[in-house]
């Protein structure tokens, strides 16, 4: 067995290391879109919009179905062949663009069974002082659904993350291309790997504390 | 009217791009030693050839690095120029792409993990062997071209080919003659040749088969001859394989 070469991945730490904003970038900017459009997804769900409900499911159901690589795929290198204008997207907004629809799926359906959760008298209190359904949504359900479906939502988020590292294929240097390209140079793979992964485990333990807090705001008001 | 004038806008740029003075080139950044990072700066043969031929026709270059298996997706939707990765000529990519002259002769070469335990001395001794090659290479299309590959277990990797030949989770990987040599110099990997190379096989630069394409072809092809000629194109081969790996092998 060879010895780890640390003098090595010290000096492959500042390669990775310009490379974390914009992974940060594509998770955060994704993470906002999926969350919008999940919550959306989710209310057409629960309350059963004609037509848009039966839309809105088999919109779910594809972007849960499929890998993401695979929509990755379609959207930057397929649909361009029909759509020539598609070429002018890049790939950044490419990766995000299809992060955002992948998770919104995933988070609909958490959000739709966060909504579910919140307790049936709940909706018949607000709507017997007289609410509109979206004033008891926004006011009543939504901000109870939110406390159910934080820990679920934290963790799409830590997938998006990791799931950034798929933006390589679309021609976007983030952390893992950087580390591909150094470690082909080098072919130390083991230092190369290890240093990109002990960032993406620093980025999410850091979140997480983030999470801790945010689930503490969240729950005070049933705090006991 | 304004949205006609930007659609308009939209469809002029994305339709002249390769008519542009910037060529956008695609590699993989992952295929020592023609195109790979250190320090984060992109170097290699690849990188040193696209240079030269730019300050001949008086384009920039614009590198694009991007997965080995997303570059023929991006040159066919228009999102590079052409790709610099040792792209092999091959009748289907002739058909779909337009080719410059060979710029890189070389041969399909075997190796194999250190010893050579299996005993593997040319194509012929590969029955019952596992095979490595990276997804969408043509090295993976020679071996299904073998007399016996119904007998290999021919498995494809998106990367990371040399380090499961080392590690001994295949028998051998087939790559080009001068890059395996090179990766067996250099690095730290237990590798070596198994026997003659097999098959020659000729590169160059493909470009998209459209009006644009073919003009910027035949563009970078005459700076390729130059290159040639002034023997600036021998002189980068000396420099990353210590061999000058651009004339025919066979006279």
């Amino acid at each position: 067995m060879r010895p780890l070469d640390t003098a090595y991945m010290w000096d492959l730490v500042p390669v990775i290391a310009s490379y974390v904003p914009l992974t940060l970038f594509m998770a955060i900017v994704a993470m906002a879109a999926a969350l919008t459009l999940g919550s959306a997804l989710a209310i057409v769900r629960v309350l059963r919009v004609p037509v848009l409900d039966r839309i809105v499911a088999v919109f779910i159901s594809f972007f849960r179905g499929t890998p993401l690589l695979v929509q990755l795929f379609l959207f930057y290198f397929g649909l361009p062949q029909v759509v020539p204008a598609m070429t002018g997207i890049d790939g950044v907004t490419a990766a995000i663009i299809g992060l955002t629809l992948h998770f919104s799926a995933y988070m609909a359906e958490s959000i739709r069974g966060a909504i579910l959760g919140v307790d049936r008298s709940q909706w018949e209190a607000a709507q017997s002082i007289g609410m509109t359904q979206g004033q008891l949504l926004r006011r009543i359900i939504l901000p109870q659904a939110a406390r159910t479906a934080a820990p679920t939502l934290m963790n799409y988020f830590i997938d998006m993350i990791k799931s950034t590292s798929l933006a390589f294929t679309l021609g976007v240097t983030e952390m893992m291309g950087a580390a591909q390209k150094e470690a082909a140079g080098s072919f130390l793979y083991l230092e190369a790997f290890l240093v990109v992964a002990l960032f993406y485990w620093v980025i999410v333990e850091t979140l997480s504390v983030g999470q801790r807090r945010l689930e503490s705001s969240l729950g005070k008001a049933v705090a006991r | 009217m304004r949205t006609l004038v930007l659609t308009a806008a939209l469809a002029l740029t994305t339709a002249l791009p390769a008519a542009a003075d910037t060529i956008r080139v695609g590699m993989s950044g992952g295929y020592f030693p023609f195109t790979f990072t250190r320090a984060d700066t992109l170097q290699g043969f690849e990188v040193d050839f696209l240079n030269a031929i730019a300050e001949e026709t008086g384009d920039e270059v614009e590198f694009v690095t991007m997965s080995f298996s997303g570059l023929i997706g991006a040159l066919e939707s228009n999102r590079i120029d052409t790709i610099a990765n040792q792209i092999t000529i091959t009748p289907e990519r002739e058909a779909a792409f337009a080719f410059t002259q060979p710029y890189v002769y070389d041969g399909a070469q075997i190796v194999t993990r250190e010893g050579n335990e299996a005993g593997i001395a040319g194509p012929e001794s590969l029955d019952g062997k596992t095979v490595a090659v990276n997804l969408g290479s043509n090295f993976e299309q020679l071996l299904r071209e073998l007399p016996n590959a119904d007998a290999i277990d021919i498995r494809t990797y998106e990367s990371n080919i040399e380090q499961d030949t080392a590690l001994g989770r295949v028998d051998a990987f087939v790559m080009d003659r001068v890059s395996s040599a090179q990766v067996i110099a250099q690095s730290p990997l237990p590798l070596e040749l198994a026997g003659e190379p097999f098959s020659e096989i000729r590169n160059a630069l493909p470009f998209r088969n459209d009006e644009a394409g073919q003009a910027l072809r035949d563009r970078v092809d005459t700076a390729i001859t130059t290159l040639k000629e002034n023997g600036t194109l021998a002189e980068i081969s000396q420099k990353w394989l210590d061999a000058d790996v651009t004339q025919p092998v066979s006279q």
